[in-house]
């Protein structure tokens, strides 16, 4: 075969790893929508700019630290209270780093930077290929997903900053809903064994439990909790 | 204002790169990784029980809770379908008809 056609073939691999990563994340794009609005209005109401408001969401990019820090800002808590509270939300996000860390790590500076930008739960739910980020075409199909969940978390955002007043109020409607089950399509078809079922069970026993009795890092404390119940169950099994 | 956002900006991003970040001198071992491999799962279901069954912050484990009906018709739908459109469609229409 030529030289001309392997690029070809290349190019070709990556532009369907493009479409394949917009198509994948679409319906997450859609499912964060009552959240952008609601920290693009939450914003407005508490005294944000417009720019300020938007600036958070470009550069922050994490839907719960921002919808929090929101709240924190209006009542005028000390910005290391702040910083804590962010800290702790966005303590999850070490565990997705670990996680993908000997797929992502071979990779160039110039990809593992924006592939840590945009590594949300969202784009952390279709990272578990054994070969995600390991090849061109799959590192395109992380960033084009990363990225796709970027541009809609900043539109919903910005619709929330111009349009929330004329918005009914979001926070009644339980439009969280549309979260909880993008994540319940997401996670039963991943249960293949014993192991993921118990860690399953595990974790959403304990992050319900943990959060009624309002522990600060119940989310980080539930995961681990799942994964050893997972990680133990599945010893001694060949993977 | 833009002094916290970009604090904010710089833990959120930090957070997530710090294990991709090459002078940290480790290497994932096999049994780390099995660990970790269950780290989706966890995250994923961590996040979304506590919306279904604590909605508003209060237990809710019952019939009544739209939240929890339309939560188990959604885990019946992925079950059976393996579709993301099928769950999250079929649902939310249970959800919103039950509210």
């Amino acid at each position: 075969m030529s030289k001309s056609t392997h690029i070809k073939r290349g190019t070709k691999l990556q532009q369907k790893a493009f479409i394949k990563g917009q198509l994948d994340m679409m319906p997450l794009n859609l499912a964060v929508l009552p959240w952008g609005l609601l920290c693009g209005s939450l914003a407005m109401q508490n005294g944000f700019t417009l720019i300020e408001a938007q600036l958070m969401s470009l550069l922050v990019f994490a839907g719960s630290a921002q919808l929090v820090a929101i709240e924190l800002i209006a009542n005028d808590t000390p910005l290391l209270t702040i910083a804590i509270t962010t800290f702790i939300i966005s303590s999850r996000h070490f565990l997705y780093g670990l996680a993908i860390r000997q797929k992502v790590i071979a990779q160039p500076l110039r990809w593992r930077l924006p592939v840590s930008f945009v590594l949300t739960d969202e784009l952390f739910a279709f990272s578990h290929h054994p070969k995600a980020y390991q090849t061109k075409a799959r590192l395109i199909y992380a960033l084009s997903a990363g990225f796709s969940f970027y541009v809609a978390w900043n539109i919903w955002t910005l619709l929330g900053i111009v349009a929330g007043q004329l918005l009914p109020d979001l926070t009644n409607l339980g439009l969280d809903f549309a979260i909880a089950t993008t994540f319940i399509a997401l996670v039963i078809p991943a249960i293949k064994n014993w192991a993921t079922l118990a860690c399953v069970l595990a974790s959403g026993i304990s992050a319900a439990v943990l959060k009624s009795w309002q522990v600060e890092l119940w989310l980080v404390f539930s995961a681990l909790i799942g994964m050893s119940v997972g990680y133990v169950l599945s010893r001694g099994r060949v993977r | 204002m833009i002094t916290t956002i970009l604090l904010m900006a710089a833990i959120t991003f930090g957070s997530r790169y710090l294990f991709l970040h090459r002078a940290l001198p480790f290497r994932v071992g096999a049994k780390m990784q099995r660990f970790l491999s269950f780290s989706a799962p966890a995250v994923l279901t961590a996040i979304w029980v506590p919306i279904v069954v604590l909605p508003g912050n209060q237990w809710q484990l019952s019939y009544q809770n739209p939240y929890l009906v339309a939560a188990l018709v959604a885990i019946i739908t992925a079950y059976k379908s393996h579709s993301i459109y099928a769950t999250t469609l079929l649902s939310m229409a249970v959800f919103f008809a039950l509210r």
